[in-house]
């Protein structure tokens, strides 16, 4: 990636300079001021001139293409997705086609917009903007050229990086023109933007092809580079100690006698934890990070371990089913029908309680980034995160505060790297903060590394839930369904903003139920389900105390984690209590009426997730203007039928209904991961063996439709969707993150166990393209493991295990519980 | 001072003894490609070779390697295009990275080994080596591409 070679230079100055060596010219679109409200225009004006910068891609005389990824590097391979959107439009050579991130600053904020990469989101939110982009680029070009060749524009059309004229075919390349005119042509916002004609799909010669991913190679040679992988000239290392609690322990006293003994010991500073972050935190710093990590360890700190440090895991299970026995605290999330009257009338009702315990994202790179203060005064973070904009918005605050500025007065950049692993644990900052206030500390550059142990003890954990569901069954069908959820909100967490600004409710929905209650989303979604039930409530609680003990975050498909677990494997309970088989009942749910046909072709803004109103944060920063973007389609075009296509699909490929050997069956889960507005859909079966002796089993196989509209790369696809599914699996299988007296207890990889290479089952996968928008393929079918699981667990010896995970003891509990 | 061969150079470190030889290739010597994940010998991502066999470089001390050749992933082949890097790039294995220079490294001691390794035989040995993305369907897949492509350079 580019950057690498560029530290401390702004976007801007890239540009120039990369024009300076290519001879002056380049190709770039721009998003004009006209797009931002008042204060972002006046920050975008400069930028925005003429041809630069480019915001989506720059083109250079040599015909070399790079194209600017906003979003996180972090296995998905988005940067390669985005450049085959853009070229397909563009018709540049794939061969010609390179990646870079773009630096994050205020300036770049108003013209890139947000750089956060979570929800699956990326291609949803970008395919329809980037690709309008792309299409405008080979129109400036295909002009240029045209004149060029003396020809008519009705007989010019751009193909593999040249202008052709089909009556005297005669071509020109695009470097070619751009060596040799200075392209000068603007386009209006938004309406060319809107109006410009995108490919037919039947024509796509690089979208749909399986193009190696641009970013592999340097990932095999040693050459790719995490925020780790960065040195500045006098820069230390800090290690972190443990702190006393998870959260809200505060620093007492330090004492560093024994780790002054340490060679290259240079001070332990312990954070500034006055913003809600970084609480109870003690740097030690050091010449050499080995020193620094025994520094760590050599500090004898004293904390009060602060409101939460006698709170366990037990404590917030009992706190859950309190709050379960007052309705009257619940905030309703779906509310269908009469629950309370249908019920009742039911023939048949049955009742199931569910938990799931913290699982954390453990990624193979732990948290770390390299912060300089440079001496121009700006702030550099170098870092692999999810949260790029957001960020440098909180360090920006977090600066101003701790060095009594103002934010507008703060220079703070954001270098982006790649990242070793994000699935929501890289969206906080809390290591970027603690670095930049250990800079100001000691008046040198750090590069701050978590210790695995340190990482686990300040990961931020998928809360602990407990379910209650109730079902009527009349007739054969699901004629009433109530599910109660208990568990900590993470929105409310995430919006910290809300200590500065005077308690906003940004992030939280309102209920349905008439109270307007806040209700988080990310914490619910999921048990919005798209089958139909003519009578159908979701209430959902809020454990606080959760949210802010555990630091309850966002994990791979957010709730769809827990709640698929939950709905699927009742909707196997039901369907068993029905008497029917558990795809026929599912399918004869999937009707696509109502509710369920999916929203019509009205579509969302491109490119600004609706949800997130980042005004509300304390630093008000320019936002680019939604209503300005031509919209997409909606992923719920089609609704519940596209999840009974891939049923039917994965259900006739993986032999549903077939004999199997003993103690083996299959199990079937859907899902509609991510938001009920963003679904992609998918069914997996799941083909699992059990020794009835000792309740241990094994994933034999696991079958996997998905309907993603469109496949940009299905090879890429394919292996997304094989290690979100062995994510769903791990989960499912081994992992498990226990609370006690206020702190995690896992410490590293022989108490947390993620799935290895012996437990891995084959794979049979399935893409299906309806035509539909793009949606996203990195999370979904993580969710559709653990319910296939437990589903095939009960079909194979009788267990039902109404736990996640699902350990060898609980399947022989269960078996033993049905043979008393 | 301590001297060490690295990648069929001889190179100097100032660290105490007891540095685990993981932090002097990283931060000492910048061979970067060598990864964190557990320092505790648990994931192997730090996996380099010692004298050909691969090795957790975060369990050894720089005092104790003496004048063992050190080989890390910078060093498999100086072109990076080593069987099992060349079958890694064209199974398409890595997803965020991480933890793949310490899957390749312990892939080609492996296959240096057991030239002619079984499934079970591949999916034990890399056994040791976590990768959260959770690519092992193609690291195995890959490291049978490579057993291919060092027979057929052999033959050929
Ligand atoms: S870092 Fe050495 S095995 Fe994990
Ligand atoms: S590729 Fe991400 S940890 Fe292995």
């Amino acid at each position: 990636m580019a950057k690498d070679n560029l530290p401390n230079v702004s976007r801007r100055e890239f540009l120039v300079r990369s024009a300076a060596l290519s001879g002056g010219a380049f190709l770039s679109i721009g998003v004009p001021p006209a797009l931002m409200s008042g204060a972002a225009a006046a920050a975008a004006e400069p930028a925005t001139a003429a041809f630069t910068p480019s915001i989506w891609f720059t083109m250079t005389p040599d015909g070399t293409t790079t194209m600017h990824i906003v979003k996180a590097e972090m296995g998905q391979h988005i940067g390669t997705a985005f450049a085959q959107i853009i070229a397909e439009e563009l018709e540049v050579p794939w061969s010609k086609v390179r990646l870079d991130m773009p630096l994050e600053s205020v300036e770049d904020f108003a013209v890139y917009g947000l750089a956060y990469t979570v929800n699956s989101g990326s291609v949803t939110t970008e395919f329809d903007r980037i690709a309008r982009a792309g299409a405008l680029g080979r129109i400036a070009l295909t002009e240029a050229g045209c004149k060029l060749l003396g020809a008519q524009m009705a007989n010019c059309h751009a193909a593999e990086g040249r202008v052709i004229d089909k009556a005297s075919g005669k071509s020109v390349s695009y470097g070619e023109i751009l060596q040799k005119v200075k392209l000068d042509r603007k386009f209006s916002y938004p309406n060319d933007f809107k109006q410009v004609k995108l490919k037919d799909r039947s024509k796509y010669k690089i979208i749909g092809k399986s193009v190696p991913a641009l970013d592999i190679p340097a990932k095999t040679n040693g050459q790719a580079k995490y925020g780790m992988d960065v040195f500045l000239p006098g820069m230390a290392y800090g290690a972190l100690a443990i702190p006393r609690s998870r959260y809200g322990a505060k620093v007492q006293s330090v004492d560093d006698s024994a780790a002054k003994s340490i060679p290259g010991y240079l001070k332990s500073v312990t954070i500034d934890d006055s913003i809600g972050k970084c609480t109870g935190w003690v740097v030690a710093l050091a010449e050499t990070y080995p020193a620094a990590v025994k520094a760590a360890r050599a500090l004898k700190i004293t904390s009060d371990p602060g409101p939460h440090g006698s709170l366990s895991l037990d404590g917030i299970m009992e706190d859950f089913s309190e709050r379960l026995k007052r309705p009257e605290e619940s905030a309703a999330w779906v509310l269908e029908g009469d629950v309370d009257a249908a019920m009742p009338a039911s023939e048949k009702q049955l009742e199931a309680q569910y938990t799931s315990d913290m699982v954390c994202h453990a990624t193979m790179e732990p948290i770390n980034c390299v912060v300089q203060h440079a001496s121009d005064d700006s702030w550099h973070v170098h870092i692999g995160t999810q949260s790029t904009s957001f960020l440098r918005m909180t360090l920006t605050g977090y600066l101003a505060k701790v060095l009594n500025k103002k934010p507008e007065e703060l220079k703070v950049y954001v270098h982006q790297y790649l990242v070793g692993g994000g699935f929501g644990g890289k969206q906080d900052y809390d290591d970027a903060l603690a670095a930049a206030y250990c800079v100001k500390e000691l008046g040198r550059p750090v590069k701050f590394i978590q210790t695995r142990e340190s990482q686990f003890a300040t990961s931020f954990p998928r809360t602990p839930t407990l379910h209650k569901l109730k079902a009527g069954v009349k007739n054969g069908q699901l004629t009433a369904m109530n599910h109660d959820i208990v568990c900590g909100w993470m929105g409310p967490r995430f919006a910290v903003g809300k200590q500065f600004n005077n308690g906003t409710d940004w992030l939280q929905l309102d209920s349905v139920d008439g109270k307007k209650a806040d209700i988080d989303q990310w914490s619910i979604g999921g048990s919005d389900h798209w089958y139909h039930v003519p009578n159908h409530r979701v209430r959902a609680w809020n454990s606080d105390k959760t949210t802010w003990s555990v630091q309850a975050s966002a994990l791979r498909t957010v709730s769809n984690s827990y709640n698929m677990f939950v709905v699927e494997s009742f909707m196997d309970e039901v369907a068993h209590a029905a008497g029917k088989d558990p795809v026929e009942f599912r399918l004869a749910m999937l009707n696509g009426k109502g509710g369920n046909r999916g929203i019509p072709n009205t579509g969302y803004p491109a490119g600004t997730p609706s949800d997130y109103y980042m005004d509300q944060l304390w630093i008000s920063l320019p936002w680019p203007n939604p209503d300005t973007w031509p919209k997409y389609e909606s992923g719920t075009v089609g609704g519940a039928l596209r999840l009974a296509n891939c049923l039917k699909v994965a259900a006739e490929k993986a032999g549903w209904g077939k004999k199997l050997p003993p103690n083996t069956a299959m199990g079937v889960a859907l899902s509609s991961a991510e938001e009920r507005q963003s679904p992609t859909w998918v069914a997996g079966i799941a083909e699992v063996t059990v020794d009835p002796s000792s309740g241990k089993y094994r994933v034999n196989k696991l079958t996997i439709a998905m309907d993603m509209g469109l496949a940009i790369n299905p090879n890429n696809i394919k292996a997304q969707i094989m290690g979100s599914a062995l994510w769903g699996a791990s989960q499912v299988m081994s992992e498990r993150l226990t609370y006690k007296n206020g702190a995690i207890e896992q410490t590293n990889f022989h108490e947390y166990q993620p799935i290895r290479q012996v437990d891995v089952p084959q794979f049979d996968i399935h893409l299906i393209e309806s035509g539909r928008h793009p949606v996203g393929v990195g999370e979904p079918a993580s969710t559709v493991v653990a319910p296939a699981v437990a589903n095939a667990i009960f079909r194979a010896v009788g267990a039902r295990v109404r736990h996640m995970p699902i350990t060898a003891e609980a399947v022989l509990g269960a078996m033993n519980k049905k043979t008393a | 001072m301590i001297n060490l061969k690295v990648n069929g150079q001889s190179l100097l470190s100032d660290a105490p003894p007891d540095t685990p030889l993981l932090w002097v290739l990283r931060e000492e010597l910048r061979l970067t490609g060598t990864r964190y994940g557990c320092g505790l010998g648990l994931c192997g991502s730090c996996t380099v070779h010692l004298n050909g066999q691969a090795v957790r470089s975060c369990q050894i001390n720089v005092g104790d390697v003496g004048a063992a050749a050190i080989t890390t992933i910078e060093g498999l082949h100086q072109a990076g295009a080593h069987p099992v890097q060349k079958a890694w790039v064209e199974i398409q294995v890595p997803q965020c990275g991480y933890c793949q220079s310490g899957q390749i490294m312990q892939a080609a001691a492996l296959l240096a080994q057991n030239p002619n390794p079984t499934d079970k035989d591949i999916i034990e040995g890399m056994n040791g080596n976590l990768c959260r993305c959770a690519t092992y369907p193609r690291i195995v897949g890959a490291v049978k591409r490579a057993v291919q492509m060092m027979k057929e350079t052999n033959h050929g």
